[in-house]
């Protein structure tokens, strides 16, 4: 049980990182979005395909994340300048559109398992240390540090900086954001293009244990949103926690036989009484302000 | 009530249709103009096999360019389904009547077989697919496809792993699609039945994510083979990453490409079953005639493309030894009475014949990665319970 619960914490931190990620796009910019891991996705086989090309790592990332980055910043610009004034769901909505296209369009480009499966690097494969017969790799390592950085990082931005005061105006009232003085729509479209590129990283960092395929890190975003929801979209140490919790769940739950078949539906459930729990505080409030 | 009414009218209305549709067709029967054939591949959408339709379609210009059967030339009609259920169903119809096709040779659909099995078999109609795909494919009276298909192929997994690499501890990590577990369970009672051995471990709900918590299992149940159906480059780089390289991995004809041979880690031990004599080397039995009308055409090169030479060429048999009319009811009645066809590409003769339900490829032959490259391993065909 041990064994499966360490096992678990290593798809935890991923998870965790790609949860992050919506959570972040959503704190920032209020828009829950569908494209991160196909944005990031693309960005991450533009490195592959230059690698394959000869080009080396160092050069290649910085490309592809530039490739990401620059895919969100379309995105970002469409939304910006087209449904600045609608609601999130007229947002979130145009985004599930573009994930289509991105996924359609990327697997035409990149190929599909059979025939597009690359090698991505994996410089953190070697052994970090091991606890019970699971050797835990330092890519677990690295992606919790990472993902621990962005929670951390994030919210000392939004806390301390006058950028961050900015943003938090920008993502609540983006209207009285502009009336202000804020330049609502460059840093909208900053923020895009640093999301693109974050995920381009947590893509790249994450492939090497999810397979290299289009299609299997483009829809990693059904992982990601259901770790967002742990932080109801808004607490980054809850999503953090909450992915590596969903980490071990699976573990567990994958290392009993009778459950097995059911692993993946456990974390799921815990979602469920999760958000139970939290809109039944919300339900006593609404009756009780009445 | 109302609604409902004339919605049991339009459904009447359209069965009348449907049956008048029937009436008027020639079911196939044109005996002067070119003998028609189609097949559903997945062209486009999430299962690619672009090169089958045209491997089938260069078979059948070779035998037209050599004057046709009987005077007549083969005219295919391939329709692409993209994975599509409304698509195929589509296809399937289309093809039967409005096209009047004798037969399908070469479908390569991940659904056609579940839905069109009934079809086929009240048009009286047979498919002989270039890649069975969903169970239905091998339980069909008027299916059977020219590759072992997915259960067949297990047993000669788990036959390779106990017989003739002799391991006693077996396991089994599988990703199971929708509908595959009870063909998945019989295929492992085949194996039992005829060696006489358990699986160690038997994991058939495998999921997408990290794969390190099913390494560590099998590595805790002490395995010494691993039969697996997922995705390569992560579980092998996994593996190496828990330090099972002496346990031998055996994938799935899905993986055997060579961009999987690619990713496997240098000193990670991973075998692949194969459905027709392994296409990456051109000088095996039957394959040099595949590779002549592949690099002729100037297809791609993949397994699935053999299973497209394969299925035109025993239509092309079979059509031989129609005397008379060729038509949809002459075709169909020709691959029931057929006599097996030995074909140097796969393990056991082809043969359609009258049962309710058709596989009659079986056993595999297996590859080895090494370095970075599929290598033959000489056993030849490994069928289960044959020497």
């Amino acid at each position: 049980m041990l064994n499966s619960v360490v096992a678990g914490l290593t798809s935890g931190g991923v998870y965790a990182l790609l949860g992050l990620c919506v959570v972040l796009t959503y704190r920032l910019v209020a828009v829950v979005n569908f494209t991160m891991a196909a944005c990031g996705a693309v960005g991450a086989f533009v490195m592959v395909t230059l690698m394959d090309a000869g080009l080396t790592g160092w050069l290649a990332l910085p490309v592809g994340a530039a490739a990401g980055a620059a895919l969100s910043a379309l995105l970002g610009s469409a939304l910006v300048s087209w449904f600045s004034q609608h609601d999130e769901r007229t947002k979130a909505a145009v985004t599930v559109a573009v994930y289509v296209a991105i996924i359609a369009i990327g697997l035409r480009l990149f190929g599909s398992n059979t025939t597009g499966a690359h090698r991505f690097p994996s410089p953190f494969d070697a052994p970090a240390f091991t606890v019970g017969s699971v050797v835990v790799p330092q890519a677990v390592l690295v992606s919790m540090g990472f993902a621990v950085l962005i929670t951390v990082g994030v919210s000392l931005l939004l806390s301390k900086t006058l950028i961050g005061l900015r943003l938090q105006a920008l993502s609540e009232r983006p209207t009285t954001a502009q009336v202000v003085g804020i330049p609502a729509p460059r840093l909208a479209i900053g923020v895009w293009v640093a999301i693109g590129a974050i995920s381009t990283l947590v893509i790249v960092l994450v492939a090497p244990r999810l397979g290299g395929d289009f299609a299997t890190l483009g829809n990693l975003i059904s992982t990601a949103l259901a770790v967002a929801m742990i932080g109801a979209f808004r607490s980054l140490p809850l999503t953090l926690v909450g992915g590596l919790l969903m980490g071990c769940l699976e573990g567990a739950a994958g290392s009993v036989a009778e459950i097995q078949k059911y692993a993946g539906v456990v974390p799921f459930l815990v979602m469920l009484v999760l958000l139970w729990w939290r809109s039944r505080g919300e339900v006593w409030d609404t009756a009780h302000s009445r | 009530m109302k609604r409902a009414y004339r919605s049991l009218l339009a459904t009447a209305a359209a069965g009348v249709l449907a049956l008048a549709a029937t009436a008027c067709s020639d079911d196939g029967g044109d005996t002067s103009g070119p003998i028609k054939v189609g097949a559903i591949n997945g062209v486009t959408g999430l299962f690619q096999t672009p090169e089958v339709p045209q491997a089938v379609k260069a078979v059948f210009d070779e035998v037209n360019a050599a004057g046709g059967i009987n005077g007549r030339k083969i005219e295919f009609i391939s329709k692409d389904d993209a994975m599509n259920p409304q698509r195929a169903t589509e296809a399937a119809i289309d093809l039967i009547e409005s096209e009047n096709v004798v037969a399908l040779v070469g479908s390569s659909s991940a659904v056609d077989c579940g839905l069109n099995r009934a079809t086929y078999t009240n048009n009286n109609i047979v498919s002989i697919p270039a890649v069975g795909v969903d169970p239905a494919c091998f339980t069909s009276p008027n299916i059977a496809p020219v590759n072992p298909g997915p259960f067949k192929l297990i047993t000669a997994m788990l036959y390779y792993a106990s017989e003739t690499l002799g391991h006693d501890k077996v396991c089994m990590m599988f990703v199971t699609l929708p509908g595959a577990g009870a063909g998945i369970d019989s295929a492992i009672k085949e194996w039992e039945g005829i060696t006489g051995k358990q699986l160690a471990l038997k994991n058939t709900a495998v999921g997408q994510g990290d794969p390190t918590q099913y390494l560590v299992q099998a590595k805790s149940a002490g395995c010494q083979a691993v039969l697996y159906n997922g995705v390569v480059g992560p579980w092998t780089a996994q593996a190496k990453t828990q330090g099972m390289q002496d346990v031998d991995f055996i994938v799935a004809a899905n993986s055997y490409t060579d961009a999987n041979a690619e990713v496997v880690p240098a000193d990670i031990k991973v075998y692949a079953g194969t459905e027709w004599q392994p296409y990456t080397d051109e000088t095996l039995p039957g394959n040099d005639r595949w590779a002549k009308i592949i690099d002729a055409n100037k297809i791609q090169k993949t397994a699935f493309s053999q299973g497209g030479v394969m299925a035109a060429d025993m239509f092309v048999e079979v059509l031989k030894t129609i005397k008379g009319d060729i038509t949809r009811e002459s075709v169909t009645k020709a691959f029931k009475e057929m006599q097996p066809i030995t074909y140097p590409m796969v393990g056991t003769p082809y043969v359609f014949g009258p049962g309710d339900a058709h596989n009659p490829i079986e056993g595999s032959r297996f590859v080895k990665a090494v370095g970075g490259k599929w290598e033959v391993l000489p056993e030849g065909f490994i069928v289960p319970g044959k020497k």
